[in-house]
């Protein structure tokens, strides 16, 4: 045990010893002392926490996360009984000298005391002025870079120091008073206002509690929150009037002893980092001035006070309306006033329905329906059936030449290909107009024909060409004696129907032994030569009514043809008789 | 003198004799016919006919004088060409179709076309004027004549083609030779180019005929 109290104290120095600015990159070795000088600290703190469920702060493969929160686990409820004692000791200030005194070693105090100088987190500056006392002014702790460790080590050295404060305060009470007091701060002054700021803490706390304990169902939830907040809000009061305090004895300090460690950008980062921990906004930071600072310690005070005082006062009146709002909430409940919402929407709906429309949702509309100029407010809209013109930009026209150049490489023209038109019939020798002088004489041509007429396979051929005139002829000859052996009874080519007049080729031609180069083909159909309409019976098919139909018809007929005889006779008669007579 | 029959006598029929026998005739010679008398033509021979009548005078006699049994000469004086038949002519219409064909000569067709005539029997001459078709005057005429023709004679060629015919177009006078239908296609294609249808027109026409001609086979 008194081994590791060493080494925890012995952690602890080496920490006040290091260069401050290294706390700012990530140092295992770093990290391993503050662990330790923690853990120290958190079991030296131990035996006043009743409450903490924890012995000893545990270190080996902790997260910085989760170390803090074992701090914090110990340090919460006894910052809360600290604050009790410090208000119980305000009110009553002849107890402090009854209090008992830590057996502590001088020098270890001391050496907290430095640590906690070089925290910017501070409560108390008693400490602060004991240190000066001692003409501290080795380093200062204004970076308030969040390393987890650090925080956590900054509050359990507020929790240690505020003890120790508690303890000192009874120790020399009028001599710290003697080194505190500054050109603009004013001891008094600044205990009655973390005194006050205290009670309203405190009474915010009770008046939540009791609420909850109360409604428990209504919004148990924005209690937490404004709690919370309110208690945010009153800590960073407490803690920006402390820290500025602090800021100003340090700086005055430096001043005093003439060494500026600080210089600077520094030094308004240091600040400004300090106040925006505490939740100042930028704005109001940059417009505070050295002067404020160091000038007139009155109007600084002041200033500052009557900020806070505002700052806190609004915080009050935010408490204030949560309360009301609270209260409101309780006359009527949340479902009724939803419903009355809803009836509000429903008589305002109704009453617009009854409300003639307005002319954009009444259809069609006339200029003279609508006032004047009233198209132009409203965002009309129309269906363009037209693609806008394309804008004719230097892109496009390049993109459009490559497109024709890489088509022409290709030769991918999109010409429109004539679908082919089926040959529906062959195509008529056209019989070209010759007016050139007939080269034959009169007789020969008649000689042709009448040779044509007779046999016609020695049809002229109506090729141009001489040659092909030969090969064809060549090919007639052949033609006709393959012909003659299969006896002219070949299936001739399928010919396309054309509109040429056809002629019955009598029978007897077929018949003829003597090869002659006719087919049937071009003989009419039987259903062309038939000349009749309708369904043709012989006799043997009709049946017994058709019978009789036919012979009724025929009889008609007959009767009808012989009336028209006697007619003719009866005339005729007529004339003899007359010539006669 | 003789004795005068008072009373009526029957003279007794004298007995019948076998008939003759039935004369066998040869059938009359051409020769015959006409009493044995030769028939002439004589067909006059126009001054343009002159000079080519005597260069294809062998080509007209041969025929004439060969197949024709046509006795042929020329009476220069008289400037006739001269035709007379033989004993030995086959037919009596030989002598008239010799005689169509010096005429079909002296009317300005050819020797080779007018042999037609000889050859074939249903081919005819028909001639007429142009102003039997329309009159035309002067200039009219001249177009006239000249539409018939078309340049360098070719719509007379084509008409003379399409319609198995031949034609001769002698100033105003236009003779046709062929066979009957055809004169008659020829003609009204002439008709018409004479009435003042372009040329186009009438080959138009003339294709539809011939094609309609052409399919009577």
């Amino acid at each position: 045990m008194a081994d590791s109290k060493d080494a925890g104290e012995e952690a602890l120095r080496r920490l006040i010893a290091t260069f401050q600015p290294s706390f700012l990159a990530p140092n295992p070795a770093l990290s391993e002392t503050s662990r330790a000088a923690s853990r120290h600290l958190f079991s030296a703190l131990r035996p006043f926490c009743p409450k903490s469920p924890l012995d000893q702060l545990l270190i080996d493969g902790f997260d910085a996360e989760q170390i803090w929160q074992q701090i914090d686990l110990q340090s919460q409820p006894l910052l809360s009984s600290l604050r009790r004692q410090v208000k119980h000791f305000a009110k009553n200030p002849e107890e402090i000298s009854k209090l008992k005194v830590v057996p502590l070693g001088k020098k270890v105090e001391k050496e907290q005391r430095e640590d906690w100088v070089e925290e910017s987190d501070g409560f108390d500056e008693e400490l602060e002025d004991d240190e000066e006392g001692e003409g501290k002014g080795g380093e200062e702790g204004m970076d308030i870079e969040d390393e987890d460790e650090e925080q956590g080590r900054e509050s359990d050295n507020e929790e240690e120091s505020e003890g120790e404060d508690e303890e000192e305060k009874g120790e020399d009470g009028e001599a710290g008073d003697g080194g505190i007091e500054d050109k603009f701060l004013k001891i008094d002054e600044l205990a009655k206002y973390l005194e006050k700021e205290e009670e309203n803490f405190e009474k915010a706390e009770e008046d939540t509690r009791g609420k909850k304990g109360a409604d428990d169902e209504e919004n148990t939830e924005d209690d937490d929150d404004d709690d919370e907040e309110e208690e945010e809000e009153e800590e960073e009061s407490d803690e920006v009037s402390v820290l500025l305090g602090m800021l100003s004895l340090d700086l005055a300090a430096k001043m005093q002893q003439g060494t500026w460690k600080m210089q600077g950008m520094d030094l308004f980062y240091g600040v400004f980092l300090t106040l925006e921990h505490c939740g100042w906004d930028e704005q109001f930071i940059l417009l505070l001035r050295y002067e404020d600072f160091f000038g007139d310690k009155g109007k600084y005070s002041k200033k500052m006070k009557a900020q806070l005082h505002q700052e806190s006062e609004g915080s009050d009146e935010e408490d204030d309306d949560m309360k009301f709002k609270k209260q409101n909430k309780g006359t009527a409940s949340t479902h009724q006033k939803q419903l009355e919402k809803i009836h509000s929407k429903i008589e305002e709906m109704e009453k617009a329905n009854l409300e003639p429309k307005t002319w954009t949702m009444q259809g069609e509309v006339t200029a003279a329906k609508r006032p004047k100029n009233s198209a132009l407010e409203v965002d009309l809209d129309f269906e363009h059936n037209v693609r806008p013109a394309p804008v004719i930009t230097e892109e496009v026209t390049a993109s459009i030449e490559d497109m024709i150049k890489k088509r022409i490489t290709e030769g991918n023209f999109n010409d429109v290909q004539k679908a082919p038109k089926l040959p529906s019939k062959v195509p008529r020798e056209v019989k070209e107009l010759d007016d050139n002088k007939s080269k034959k004489g009169l007789a020969e041509i008649y000689e042709q024909e009448y040779v044509e007429k007779e046999d016609p396979t020695s049809a002229p051929l109506s090729f141009r060409d001489e040659q092909k005139q030969q090969a064809s002829v060549l090919f007639k000859k052949l033609g006709l004696k393959l012909d003659a052996l299969a006896h002219f009874s070949f299936a001739p080519k399928p010919v396309i129907e054309d509109m040429s007049v056809q002629i019955n080729v009598p029978a007897l031609a077929m018949e003829e032994i003597a090869p002659v180069a006719v087919s049937d083909a071009a003989m009419l159909a039987p259903e062309e030569v038939f000349e009749g309409k309708g369904d043709i019976k012989e006799e043997t098919e009709l049946t017994k009514e058709e019978r009789k139909r036919r012979r009724a018809n025929k009889k008609r007929r007959f009767k009808a043809a012989a009336v028209k005889r006697m007619g003719k006779k009866v005339q005729e008669g007529a004339l003899p008789n007359q010539m006669n007579g | 003198s003789n004795m005068v029959l008072s009373s009526m006598e029957v003279e007794a029929a004298p007995e019948a004799k076998p008939l003759p026998p039935k004369p066998k005739f040869e059938p009359l010679k051409p020769h015959e016919m006409s009493d044995g008398q030769f028939q002439f033509r004589k067909v006059s021979v126009p001054q343009h006919r002159y000079n080519p009548l005597k260069k294809a005078w062998m080509d007209i006699y041969t025929p004439i004088y060969e197949q024709m049994k046509i006795d042929i000469r020329m009476n220069l004086k008289a400037r006739k060409v001269e035709l007379k038949t033989r004993p030995d002519t086959p037919d009596i219409s030989n002598l008239q179709k010799c005689a169509d064909f010096v005429h079909a000569f002296m009317m300005g067709f050819d020797v080779v076309d007018a042999i037609a005539l000889l050859r074939l029997d249903e081919l005819y001459v028909e001639s007429f004027e142009i102003k039997d078709v329309k009159t035309l005057r002067g200039d009219h005429l001249s177009r006239a004549i000249g539409r018939l023709s078309g340049k360098g004679g070719k719509t007379k060629f084509a008409i003379e083609n399409a319609t198995k015919t031949k034609i001769v177009i002698a100033d105003t006078k236009i003779h046709i030779l062929g066979s009957f239908a055809n004169i008659k296609i020829a003609r009204d294609s002439l008709c018409s180019l004479i009435m003042g249808s372009p040329a186009g027109k009438v080959y138009s026409k003339l294709r539809a005929v011939t094609a309609r001609l052409a399919e009577r086979f």
